[in-house]
């Protein structure tokens, strides 16, 4: 329209409608490649938050459950990119949060570690995460790594701590300042609040200190012990009071410890050392000073060996010698000691090799003293009397008997093993100086002499034997041959008898025997004379069975007159072949009827079993009942027998007999009957004593005239005034003090003090 | 000898006896003591003091002693009286006289009377009340078989041991006739006899160094009780030396009792477990008599020599009083009221 009017040319309307044609196509082609282009860039955007969901869920280790969903419903693009964005938000934070964890746990790593380890570079000195895993599972290892450097931390701090007490305890025992010592391994260490440093540095400085300080200590104690060696070895030797040894007792009681044991406090301060040390020094001054006593002291110690082993110590004048250069100082006195300790090894030694010689020798020394024992006891008449340890002088007399049969065997041995020894060493074997063989051989030559003379005497024996037997045959009488023997012993076996017998100093009662055994060995010598008669032994046994009654203590038996004739009856009977019974036991003296043997061990048993045997004779004394009984028997014997020996008794001849041979009993008595009360003896056991050696009235009259003590007198008769003298004759030591006397029948006499 | 003799033997009273001690006693009120002596002296001493109290001089030795009470006392002596003493005073009477020497002399509380043993062979019972005449204090004579060497009084009990080693019981109560008439179970003299405190029976010594337990009950179990033992005696070298036990002293609390012997020991015994308690250190000589105090804490020892061997230099008399430890004189195993 516009055209018609303007009329435009159709060529150039349509060229105009083409134009416009074009332009049009132009403009929708323009906004097509516009939304085009804005579709792509959705699904750019899209995508790109998907990559970027799936790399923050690949990071993180978790499955991106939306990337399928959107490959599904891809038609409404920006509603899926809506849906997207959150999700991809909170990945994000999620991530960030991941991400600060392990920024954390990574630090802490990196601080402990630090720690550990200055020196040595770790992975860290700056954090770096790894971006791309940040998984649970790098997460967790993370930690894993972190706890054990935790762990490993608490153990150094540990081995810290126990180093660091180790360091404490040995610094103590070697008296150093533990402060010091920690600060010069590391300053934080001294810090007893704040951290310590525990790096491996340090732990191994603190382990070569305490290495260093441990040779510091076993140096320290070897020395110490080896002081206190020397130091037990000079109070040893000084004889040191253990009041000062005490002083010490801390060091020397280590002497064997080992390291581990020391523990005291300073025990290995240097000071301590010194002080120990000092005292060591001291000693040894003083065990110079003293070395002359050391010297002498074990000089003593070897002659003590050489002593004992019988040997001669050759080192006398050189020991004196030696003492001397000492005191004057000329020789070292160590030295000196050290060659007489030399010399007792070599004694000792010696004195080893001795040894099996020497105890033979002791063996055969013993065997000798047995030997003259047994001698001694065979020419002891007494031997077989029954005693008081008779049983045991037997018994050894049997020992002793087998060890002299076997003393030839013994020196043969002895001379042999002596032979080797000295073929062995080249040298004699001396017994304190004096060759063995020639004691050997002394010994052999003396036992050969003691044979001879043995024989000598055997044959000496028979020939007495022989003449008696003849004697026998002149006279008709049998006098047994050991009869002069016994009486001529009597009175020495006695009198040495008092020696061994038992002594009561108040007993008086058990005193008595020894006044009362002279007597009758007295008795006898004197008699003999008168042997050469026939009559010999009647006047003998007469007496002496006699003074056996009256020992026994018969003392409310026998009217003089029937006691007498008793004895007579007796001393006839002697003539029968009863005569000898040499050994009877005393005992069978208690029997009236073994009356006769008494009398010979009367004469035999004066020594130590007679004192025994006594007061058991007096025993029945002092029962009534028991004694009642002896009398009883006593006084039988004789009545059945009174008719035969009276005439036969030669009473008178007897009597005057002893009247003119026999003063000394007599004297005896009067000067018992005097002594009596300052005596200690009680007269009881005196009593027998007049009896026996005034059997017949002859002899009265000189008693009485003699004896003023009138108590004697009325012995002799009769019996009840006998048996008033027995009651009256003990006397208390105040009695006998007092000089109280019993006022008896006539004489009164009361002695006042 | 005091010198010889530290603490160990106790202490010595000075002023002791110029000869041999035939006694001493403690007195049953207090620590006194009364001391009789050859010297012919009775001396009466404050033994916790150690002071002479006072000194009554006789006409011969005095062989025993005893109190009446703390204030007198009573002596035995050797010129046949008996004699009484009025320690305050000085004042003394003579009770009476035997027609020997007196040798030992109680005092039975019990019975009010003075009981004196002599070697007259009689027994006499006095009244200390009856005045100076004889004739009005004798209360009885009574024959003994033998000379009296010891009596021991318990109650009414009194035993008598004489020469011949008779041993009498008699009852105060009854003088006429003794109750029991032993023979001692001893073999030999005897030195001494004391009562048990407990009253059941006596202790016996004799020169042989031995000691006998009597008992009174004449039952057979009564009897299979007594026992004696050896004591004081000496092994020296194989040789035996037998002592003679002169004292005897039971101790008051215990029953327990101490021995002394010739040869210079004191020993103490229990004699229910028949076991010896205690040894003291060794006297200088023999002891002569021995005496607890009342609550025996206190034991008196006369070491004087008893002159057992005759007249022979020796030791000088002393007297020794030692505290006791309840260890050396109670029985150990298990605790008796007495023998």
């Amino acid at each position: 329209m516009i055209w018609d009017e303007v009329g435009e040319s159709e060529a150039e309307r349509d060229k105009m409608l083409l134009e416009l044609e074009r332009e049009c196509l132009e403009v929708y082609r323009r906004k097509v490649d516009q939304a085009n282009r804005c579709r792509a860039q959705l699904r750019q955007a899209i995508a790109d938050n998907e990559a970027e969901l799936a790399t923050i869920c690949s990071a993180m280790g978790e499955r991106p459950v939306h990337i399928r969903q959107s490959d599904q419903n891809s038609g409404r693009l920006k509603e899926e990119l809506a849906a997207i964005i959150p999700q991809l938000e909170e990945m994000r934070k999620r991530k960030c949060d991941r991400r600060n964890q392990f920024l954390e746990v990574l630090e802490q790593i990196q601080r402990i570690s630090n720690e550990i380890c200055k020196s040595t570079d770790y992975n860290s000195s700056k954090i770096v995460v790894d971006e791309t895993d940040l998984s649970m599972r790098k997460f967790e290892e993370l930690h894993r790594q972190l706890h054990a450097l935790q762990k490993e931390k608490s153990d150094r701090l540990k081995q810290v701590l126990d180093h660091l007490s180790t360091l404490n305890s040995l610094c103590l025992v070697l008296g150093m300042d533990f402060k010091q010592t920690i600060n010069e391994v590391h300053p934080s260490l001294n810090d007893s609040e704040g951290t310590k440093n525990i790096s491996d540095d340090t732990i191994e400085r603190m382990d070569s200190a305490i290495q260093k300080l441990l040779e510091v200590k076993i140096k320290r104690m070897r020395r110490l012990q080896d002081l206190a060696t020397t130091m037990l070895e000079l109070w040893n030797l000084m004889d040191t009071p253990i009041g000062e040894q005490q002083i010490f007792q801390n060091v020397t009681c280590k002497i064997a410890a080992s390291e581990q044991e020391i523990t005291e406090p300073n025990i290995l301060s240097e000071e301590f050392i010194n002080y120990v040390e000092e005292e060591v020094s001291k000693l040894e001054d003083l065990k110079a000073s003293k070395m002359k006593e050391l010297v002498l002291k074990k000089r003593s110690e070897m002659e003590e060996i050489c002593r004992r082993t019988h040997m001669v110590a050759e080192i006398d004048n050189g020991m004196e010698y030696a003492i001397e250069a000492i005191e004057s100082g000329a020789v070292d006195p160590a030295c000196i000691l050290e060659q007489i300790e030399l010399q007792i090894a070599k004694v000792k030694e010696e004195a080893f090799s001795r040894k099996e010689i020497l105890e033979k020798v002791e063996k055969w020394l013993a065997a000798c003293e047995e030997e003259s024992w047994l001698e001694e006891y065979n020419r002891d008449e007494n031997r077989y009397n029954a005693g008081r340890g008779a049983h045991l002088t037997l018994k050894r007399a049997e020992k002793a008997r087998a060890v002299v049969n076997k003393l030839p065997a013994m020196i043969d041995a002895l001379g042999t093993k002596v032979r080797t020894w000295e073929r062995e060493r080249g040298i004699e074997f001396l017994y304190d100086g004096v060759r063995l063989l020639s004691m050997l051989e002394e010994y052999n030559i003396l036992r050969q002499e003691k044979e001879q003379e043995r024989k000598r005497q055997r044959d000496q024996k028979k020939l007495q034997g022989q003449l008696i037997a003849e004697q026998e045959a002149l006279f008709g009488s049998k006098p047994s041959p050991s009869k002069p023997q016994s009486g001529k012993k009597g009175p020495r076996m006695s009198i040495g008898g008092a020696n061994g017998r038992r002594l009561s100093l108040g007993g008086a009662m058990l005193q008595t025997p020894k006044p009362d055994l002279p007597h009758p060995a007295k008795l006898t010598p004197h008699l003999r004379p008168s042997k050469k008669g026939g009559l010999l032994s009647h006047h003998q046994d007469d007496s002496c069975v006699a003074l056996s009654a009256g020992r026994r203590g018969l003392d409310i038996a026998g009217l003089p007159v029937k006691k007498h004739s008793f004895n007579a009856a007796n001393s006839h009977e002697i003539e029968s072949p009863m005569t000898r019974k040499p050994f009877s036991p005393l005992s069978a003296a208690m029997l009236p009827k073994v009356n006769p043997n008494f009398l010979e061990d009367l004469n035999k048993v004066q020594g130590g079993t007679m004192q025994k045997t006594l007061p058991n004779s007096n025993t029945p004394l002092a029962t009534p009942s028991k004694l009642a009984c002896v009398t009883d028997e006593d006084n039988r014997t004789p009545k059945e027998k009174m008719p035969i020996p009276m005439p036969t008794t030669p009473s008178t001849i007897s009597v005057s007999m002893q009247t003119a041979t026999t003063p000394a009993p007599a004297i005896a008595t009067v000067l018992f009957g005097a002594n009596k009360i300052e005596d200690n003896r009680t007269p009881k056991e005196k009593m027998p004593i007049p009896v026996p050696t005034t059997p017949s009235t002859i002899s009265v009259p000189m008693q009485t005239a003699t004896t003023p003590a009138p108590a004697i007198a009325t012995v002799l008769f009769g019996a009840d005034k006998i048996e008033e003298m027995h009651e009256e004759v003990e006397y208390s030591f105040e009695e006998r003090r007092a000089g109280f006397v019993i006022p008896k029948t006539h004489v009164i006499s009361v002695v006042q003090v | 000898m005091t010198g010889v003799l530290p603490n160990s033997a106790g202490r010595e009273l000075s002023n002791p006896p110029s000869d041999g001690i035939s006694n001493l006693r403690f007195s049953n009120h207090s620590d006194n003591l009364l001391v009789s002596s050859w010297d012919r002296t009775v001396r009466l001493y404050d033994a916790s003091a150690n002071v002479l109290r006072g000194e009554f001089f006789h006409g011969g030795p005095v062989l025993d002693c005893c109190f009446h009470d703390d204030s007198s006392g009573f002596s035995a002596c050797v010129d046949n009286t008996v004699r009484r003493y009025v320690f305050s005073s000085g004042k003394e009477d003579i009770l009476g006289r035997h027609d020997a020497p007196v040798c030992c002399v109680e005092y039975s509380y019990a019975a009010g009377q003075v009981i004196t043993g002599s070697w007259d062979k009689t027994l006499k019972c006095w009244d200390p009340r009856g005045a100076s005449g004889q004739e009005r204090a004798l209360v009885g004579a009574y024959p003994q078989p033998e000379r009296v060497y010891s009596i021991s009084l318990v109650g009414h009990r009194l035993v008598v041991a004489t020469a011949g080693r008779h041993v009498n019981v008699y009852d105060l109560r009854n003088m006429s006739q003794p109750e029991q008439k032993r023979e001692s179970s001893l073999k030999h003299q005897t030195r001494c006899v004391r009562c048990y405190p407990n009253g059941t029976g006596f202790a016996l010594s004799s020169v042989e160094g031995r000691v006998a337990m009597e008992f009174f009950d004449l039952s057979e179990a009564g009897q299979a009780k007594k026992y004696a033992f050896k004591c004081h005696r000496k092994s020296e070298a194989g040789r035996d030396t037998v002592y003679p036990v002169n004292a005897i002293a039971f101790h008051p609390v215990y029953g327990t009792f101490a021995t002394g012997g010739c040869d210079g020991y004191v020993n103490v015994w229990d004699g229910n477990n028949k076991k010896r308690l205690y040894q003291y250190t060794k006297y200088p000589t023999s002891i002569a008599a021995l005496s607890f105090s009342r609550d025996g804490r206190l034991l008196a020892v006369a070491s004087s020599y008893t002159f057992e061997e005759g007249d022979r230099p020796h030791e000088p008399d002393a007297i020794f009083v030692r505290s006791i430890n309840e260890v050396e004189v109670k029985p150990k195993p298990r605790v008796c009221p007495a023998p």
